[in-house]
């Protein structure tokens, strides 16, 4: 096949040619992005949360009535809810939060060591550490990991309006801010005294792994109003079973409640990475339509080709090419506009990367990616000009002795 | 006379054209519809995003940020949220027009005369009563609270609907988180796209509020806080909150004229000097004020995400338009000998032209009502992708010309390298 002939016959069309070949670049620079998008978003929820994901339930409410203002009266009910829940067959533990992982916001807070409180302005990711009330069955719930010291227990619960700090249970990475390699057992920390570290779990996925910062007390029936959520460790395979009887069981308890949600942390982790993962939908469906429209575009383009050249196809066909020779050369013209497409393609995916990136975050382009969606655009490619390409050498040689 | 012949004529030649190939005609007007469609829908989002709430006045409302923390330990600086003094002092202030101070709270409501017990979460903005005029709220019934004081409540219309059907409900008593207070004003549907008073948080999407409660009033009811709040001491409720650092309220002023905000910023400055000098501002003086322009700016009201997108789809429409020059070049080109033919016996450039543009701007329309059709749907779409955006999915009618035009637009650009190529086509070539 000679390259020079296909290369200057390309060039007798420069039009339709060039509009082709941009047609395939943004599609390839698009394609790219977008399955960049997609990776990323996938990675980012298949990324170890240090959590049992499945098998933890939460459960979001509020009380309506007035009655709750009594503190005594709201923590009476909140015992008793926590007392039915773990009554329910599958369940294997129950605890009371002020809020979940896997969040950006919340009640954040400073910690620091009472020795060295300006640790704060060194790493300003410990001004933003999250602060959790919670009880003594959070370790169960979430199956936290202890590395030293010891969980949180009913004894560490304070007395209601103490102006005392109590004990805390901190994370792992905390801990390293904090202290580094040395034990941090029995500090005293701004936030109150450490008896335990525990392993990481993902508190705020959008900071880096190694500042999840966090802080657990036993304070949640000090400030009962801020007790937003019940966690549920369920045994597994009865999620959906316990998940069908809690609100029926926290509303025998007592009815004036606003259940908002019973959900697992699977499913709160991927309402946090719903707008990612829609986006990237967004852009994925953009490419599959772009892929449409670049196909009829090369359909269109083999087609009028064609009929501008039937007579010198039949002459070759005269001159004693086969069908075979014509399908390749077809082809082989549509791969060479093909490869010049994809490496336009290249430059334009880097291009519209950098141009994304001032409005979201994602990775950077590599080969790999580039190869894939070039096969992916040749294959679309391929399968539209085939039609065009079958027809072509079906041109009998006799056109050749029609007028010249 | 002659020249209504003329369009006449070259709209027959158009449908005929259009019905000699249509399958390519249709791919060319899909394609088309497509890029417009989805680029229209985008539109239609980042315009709502980016419109302008209350555009009588949006120069002279403006947002207060202050930079009072107590410590070298500032959550961020400025912020946006002010303790109950300094936003006391702003309000006290007789630079503004009017101003108002804020929290965003919730509550649980119910009629009390109502044999039903279902109470309804109702998202409350606790307020000095300038917010009324300020932001230009509509009222269906009765008027706004006159103090910061008294158990009274302004209700939204949604709420209205829901609790008392829509009837006027002035004078009815509402049990708020077992408080009773009486309803002295229902508003009118308000939509405010964006929320501007309170757009931070993520929140200027939301809807505008259920139940507008006197300041005061929901302070000392204990009315908890719904959005950012910053203390640097420990508090056990809101009704302690007035003499202490805690920061949660924010603060709009309106100006009688623009011309007045650096005697607004004066003031502020002199206030928190005074401050310094006693002792107690220890950062960096740093008063901000925004416009509601500026402010919605600073804030990044519009979804970057979404601009992200709309990027993309311009990036589509640019293909589609390709796309269908190059299914109308060679549609052009099969029709070579008819347009030969016509030059010979003697139409001029002008007219083939003319010609071609009627089929474009002929096209331009089929595509432009398809489109239209098309980005309802994407729009739709894109909500079910991006739920955060259930408010903001609207087809405005200026969006629905900007639709047509671009249609219109795209289906001429398309058309005109086409045009230039068939116009050299001679009929010599032709009949050789």
């Amino acid at each position: 096949m000679n390259i020079k002939a296909l290369l200057k016959s390309l060039l007798l069309r420069k039009f339709t040619t060039g509009l082709l070949i941009l047609q395939l670049a943004i599609t390839l620079g698009l394609l790219i992005n977008s399955v960049i998008l997609a990776v990323d978003t996938n990675n980012k929820l298949a990324e170890n949360t240090g959590l049992d994901a499945e098998n933890t339930l939460i459960i979001s409410l509020h009380p309506t009535s007035g009655d709750y203002r009594d503190l005594d009266y709201y923590r009476s009910i909140v015992s008793e809810d926590l007392q039915q829940l773990s009554k329910l067959p599958g369940v294997e533990a129950v605890s009371l939060i002020n809020q979940l992982p896997i969040n950006t916001r919340g009640m954040l807070g400073n910690v620091y060591d009472l020795d060295d409180p300006e640790i704060v302005h060194r790493d300003k990711y410990l001004q933003d550490s999250k602060i959790f009330l919670t009880n003594e069955g959070l370790s169960k719930t979430l199956a936290l990991s202890l590395l030293e010291g010891r969980f949180l227990t009913k004894a560490d619960q304070l007395d209601f309006g103490s102006d005392k700090n109590g004990n805390v249970l901190i994370t792992q990475s905390l801990k390293k801010a904090l202290y580094g390699d040395e034990s941090a057992l029995g500090q005293e920390t701004n936030n109150g005294r450490i008896v335990g570290v525990v392993k990481d779990i993902m508190l705020n996925p959008t900071i880096p792994v190694d500042k999840q910062y966090g802080v657990f007390g036993n304070r949640v029936m000090e400030y009962i109003f801020t007790g937003r959520y019940y966690l549920l460790k369920v045994s597994a395979g009865q999620v959906e079973s316990v998940r069908n009887q809690v609100s029926d069981t926290i509303l025998a308890v007592q009815a004036e409640r606003d259940i908002f949600r019973v959900y697992t942390m699977a499913e709160h982790m991927k309402r946090f990475y719903r707008h990612d993962k829609g986006l990237a939908e967004l852009f994925l469906m953009l490419c599959g339509l772009m892929i449409f429209v670049t196909a009829i575009s090369s359909y269109a383009y083999s087609q009028f080709h064609i009929s501008r050249q039937k007579k010198y196809i039949g002459i070759r066909r005269a001159l004693g090419a086969r069908k075979k020779d014509i399908l390749l050369y077809v082809l082989t013209e549509n791969w060479l506009v093909y490869s010049i497409g994809c490496a336009l393609g290249l430059l334009m995916a880097l291009g519209f990367n950098i141009l994304l990136s001032q409005y979201i975050s994602l990775s950077k382009p590599d080969i790999m990616l580039f190869l894939l969606t070039s096969a992916v655009l040749f294959v679309a490619g391929t399968l539209a000009t085939l039609i065009p390409a079958i027809k072509t050498s079906n041109i009998p040689p006799v056109i050749a002795t029609r007028t010249v | 006379m002659r020249s209504n012949n003329m369009v006449a004529y070259n709209f027959t030649l158009a449908m005929q054209s259009f019905k000699r190939a249509p399958t390519l005609y249709f791919l060319i007007m899909l394609t088309l519809s497509i890029g417009v469609g989805v680029l229209c829908a985008n539109l239609a989002l980042v315009n709502s995003m980016a419109s302008d709430p209350i555009p009588e006045k949006s120069a002279n409302l403006f947002h207060i940020n202050m930079n009072t923390w107590p410590d070298d330990q500032p959550p961020d600086e400025p912020m946006h949220i002010l303790r109950y003094r300094d936003a006391m002092a702003i309000a006290a202030s007789d630079i503004p027009k009017r101003s108002a101070v804020f929290y965003a709270s919730g509550v649980y409501a119910r009629d009390i005369e109502s044999t039903n017990m279902k109470r309804f979460d109702s998202d409350v903005r606790a307020t000095t009563p300038g917010f009324f005029e300020l932001t230009n709220a509509p009222f269906a019934y009765g008027s706004a609270f006159a103090t910061s004081r008294g158990m009274e409540v302004v209700i939204g219309d949604e709420l209205n609907q829901k609790i008392f059907a829509g009837k006027d409900s002035v004078g009815k008593t509402l049990e708020l988180d077992g408080e009773l207070l009486t309803i002295v004003g229902v508003l009118k549907p308000w939509v405010l796209r964006p929320l501007f008073y309170h757009v931070t948080e993520g929140r200027a999407f939301n809807l505008t509020d259920d139940i507008y409660a006197p300041l005061e009033t929901a302070i000392d009811l204990g009315w908890s806080i719904h959005a950012r709040n910053s203390s640097a001491v420990d508090y056990a409720g809101i009704s302690e909150t007035r003499g202490l650092d805690v920061y949660y309220l924010q603060a709009w002023i309106e100006l009688e004229d623009v011309n007045q905000r650096t005697s607004m910023q004066s003031f502020l400055d002199n206030y928190t000097q005074g401050l310094k000098d006693a002792g107690e501002h220890p950062l960096t003086i740093k008063n901000e004020i925004h416009n509601v322009k500026e402010w919605l700016k600073v804030n990044k009201v519009v979804d970057q995400k979404v601009l992200a997108f709309t990027l993309a789809s311009v990036l589509f429409l640019s293909v589609c338009i390709f796309n269908a020059s190059s299914l109308l070049l060679s549609r052009f080109h099969a029709a070579k000998f008819e347009v030969g033919l016509r030059r010979a016996i003697g139409a001029s450039n002008r007219h083939m032209l003319m010609q071609g543009l009627t089929e474009s701007v002929l096209l331009g329309l089929f595509t432009g009502v398809v489109a239209l059709v098309l980005s309802w749907l994407f729009l739709k779409l894109s909500v079910q992708f991006l739920p955060r955006l259930a408010n903001v999915a609207v087809l405005e009618p200026k969006l629905l010309v900007l639709g047509m035009l671009l249609a219109l637009v795209t289906s001429i650009a398309s058309a005109l390298y086409p045009l230039y190529r068939a116009n050299r086509y001679t009929i010599s070539a032709e009949l050789k």
